[in-house]
């Protein structure tokens, strides 16, 4: 009890000076604007805005200037990528044709045609044997 | 003069002051707040034509102006963390003896260390409270106004309001307990 009755004024002290401290934004009287703010800003706005200044309207011109070259340049590389794959589509299917011909005359060479190797072997030794008969 | 421009300095005029004090209450310094209302208008300038009549004129403006305040925030913050890593790394960084305008008396808020703490405590909450409460402490702004420039409802505003305003305070109680 006599803690709190010790506490007390402690907290409300405090509780005055977070009250004063919230009353500096009440307190807080209008500014008046400085005769030159116009002045400055309007001078600003020349320089910013005016012929001279990079907003101006050459300044816009170059943009889209650039924009249109930018654009130019996307569809060019566009275009070139297409030509491109078309082309390796046709090397493709060219090698396609030129793998199945291969393929064909390499049939011809396979294993299953050995035998006409053996006989023609074959047969020049019958050649031989019929020679050698009488 | 192009009728541009002429359009485009009565729009300052009439939205010059609102404008600084918005920029001010978030960065508690005149020179930065003036420098962020020229950013502002600037950006204004810029995309004006690029303005779509959705929401009003002013509250487009605030909403450029709120959201180069709480940029200017997170750059300082950023500076402050990469200085500090400078300084345990041991690279002196010469900038960082150069007194901010913050520490100048005459420019600071009330040219008290309240200040200081109330805006490290500001510093603290989330943007979207510390939006909708330096908002609703600021002139001018109603409710209504301040859900527009957040692209939020009424309520939400005073839901963030009430949170942001516990928050600080919770806040504040624990730093100044710690003292």
């Amino acid at each position: 009890m006599k803690q709190e009755f010790i506490m007390k004024p402690h907290n409300d002290n405090i509780e005055a000076q977070v009250a004063k401290t919230m009353e500096l934004l009440d307190e807080m009287k209008p500014l008046k604007v400085n005769h030159f703010f116009r002045v400055r800003l309007m001078q600003r706005v020349e320089k910013e805005f005016g012929p001279d200044s990079k907003h101006s309207d050459s300044f816009a011109e170059n943009r889209f200037t650039l924009r249109l070259a930018f654009f130019t340049l996307l569809i060019i590389i566009n275009i070139g990528a297409a030509v491109l794959s078309v082309q390796q589509n046709n090397r493709r299917t060219t090698s396609g044709i030129s793998e199945m011909l291969d393929k064909l005359s390499d049939d011809y060479t396979g294993h299953e045609f050995a035998y006409y190797d053996k006989s023609a072997a074959y047969t020049s030794d019958t050649g031989s044997h019929e020679t050698q008969a009488p | 003069m192009t009728s541009k421009e002429e359009s485009f300095r009565n729009l300052v005029a009439e939205h010059q002051e609102m404008v600084i004090n918005t920029c001010y209450r978030f960065v508690f310094n005149l020179e930065d707040a003036e420098d962020l209302a020229q950013d502002v208008f600037i950006e204004v300038y810029r995309s004006l034509e690029q303005f779509r009549e959705e929401a009003k004129l002013s509250t487009w403006i605030y909403r450029i102006a709120v959201t180069k305040s709480l940029d200017h925030l997170r750059r300082l913050k950023r500076k402050k963390r990469f200085s500090s890593l400078k300084r345990i790394i041991g690279i002196e960084d010469p900038s960082a003896d150069i007194a901010s305008p913050q520490d100048n008396p005459a420019e600071a808020l009330v040219g008290n260390e309240q200040a200081t703490i109330l805006q490290e405590a500001l510093g603290t909450l989330p943007d979207s409270q510390k939006t909708a409460f330096l908002l609703s402490k600021q002139e001018g702004f109603s409710n209504q106004e301040i859900a527009d420039i957040l692209k939020t409802s009424v309520s939400a505003v005073e839901s963030l309001v009430h949170r942001a305003k516990k928050n600080l305070h919770d806040k504040l109680y624990a730093y100044y307990k710690q003292q």
